[in-house]
């Protein structure tokens, strides 16, 4: 097909579908507005039967925990699968642990103070942000991932020793399956209390307290643990592939 | 507002186009780590900052880091042969 033929095509298709697509877009809900009165009936009930403020972990923790289950669920499967993947690749090779420090000439003492300033702020950002999961936006998903981040600013700064130090692969495996672990167990004990699957059944606590919403504390918890720890082995497992590199960059 | 958001519609445009024309890996990554902090600042100007969070962590650190070990492993590799 020669170009002219092709520009030709693209602007009989554009003239065909200006008129429907005007049409369309005119019929939209102005901007801002939608016409779904779910979220309008979470935020009228969530306040007073859950006593949180977010609704957004209202949802994700107990109205439709069950769904968050299975996303945790497809968190560990994936991190699983890469591991198993990266690893099995690298077995009994030199490349299964990270190798001895390159010597990094080229990077600054301006990045390495930086990288240490930021580190245990970014870190003490993604605890505020899981701790208030039931007060202010954020939540276990969005700490966690900034916690992983924490650590990577480690890496940056320190390279692979202080990183080899501070994440012990092992600890990090067991966190992963126990967050997962631990979001069911919850549901199996709301069953041993003679509610249903994940039904809320602990106290809920005051409404705009850090503590309130009961059992979604618990959940939120394990989601944290096992974003952090899912989120680290992809960076560990990613970054021992680049162990003993030597590319023209370094 | 109605002038942020127009600014972050056209940077968080103009970004996406870049991450498809660039043809160089190593700044297409780049650019995909660029667009994906104006996506998290549309997200907060849009006022979804849960989304904002996981938007600047996945999409602006934790996507192009995989993407730029797997560049290097991938470089490497056929270098060895």
């Amino acid at each position: 097909m020669s170009p002219r033929l092709r520009v030709v095509l693209l602007a009989g298709s554009f003239a065909v579908l200006a008129v429907p697509a005007w049409r369309t877009m005119q019929a939209l809900p102005r901007f801002g507005h939608h016409a779904l009165p779910y979220g309008d009936a979470i935020n009228a009930a969530a306040p007073k039967q859950r006593h949180v403020t977010n609704m957004v972990s209202a949802v994700n923790f107990d109205y439709r925990g069950v769904d968050t289950l299975g996303e945790e669920t497809m968190l560990l499967a994936a991190v699983t699968g890469t591991a198993v993947l990266l690893r099995g690749q690298r077995e009994g090779g030199e490349r299964d642990r990270l190798g001895p420090p390159r010597p990094h000439g080229g990077r600054s003492e301006a990045i390495v103070l930086a990288s240490r300033i930021a580190a245990p702020f970014t870190f003490l950002f993604g605890l505020y942000v899981a701790l208030h999961a039931m007060v202010t936006p954020g939540g276990g998903f969005q700490g966690g991932l900034v916690m992983a981040t924490a650590l990577l600013w480690v890496f940056l700064g320190d390279g692979h020793l202080a990183w080899g130090r501070l994440v012990r692969t092992g600890w990090v495996d067991a966190c992963e399956g126990m967050g997962v672990a631990a979001y069911a167990a919850a549901g199996l004990g709301t069953m041993l209390a003679g509610g249903a699957f994940l039904q809320n059944v602990l106290p809920r606590g005051a409404l705009k307290s850090m503590l309130s919403g009961g059992l979604m504390q618990v959940l939120n918890a394990a989601v944290a643990l096992a974003v952090v720890a899912g989120f680290l082995t992809l960076f560990v497992e990613f970054l021992k592939e680049t162990a003993g590199l030597q590319g023209e960059t370094e | 507002m109605t002038i942020l958001l127009g600014l972050l519609y056209v940077l968080a445009a103009a970004g996406g186009g870049c991450v498809a024309l660039i043809r160089d890996p190593r700044r297409q990554v780049m650019a995909i780590s660029a667009n994906g902090v104006v996506l998290a600042l549309l997200f907060l100007a849009l006022r979804a900052p849960d989304v904002a969070y996981s938007e600047i962590v996945v999409g602006g650190a934790a996507l192009p880091l995989l993407f730029l070990v797997t560049l290097a492993s991938a470089r490497a590799r056929s270098q060895d042969r």
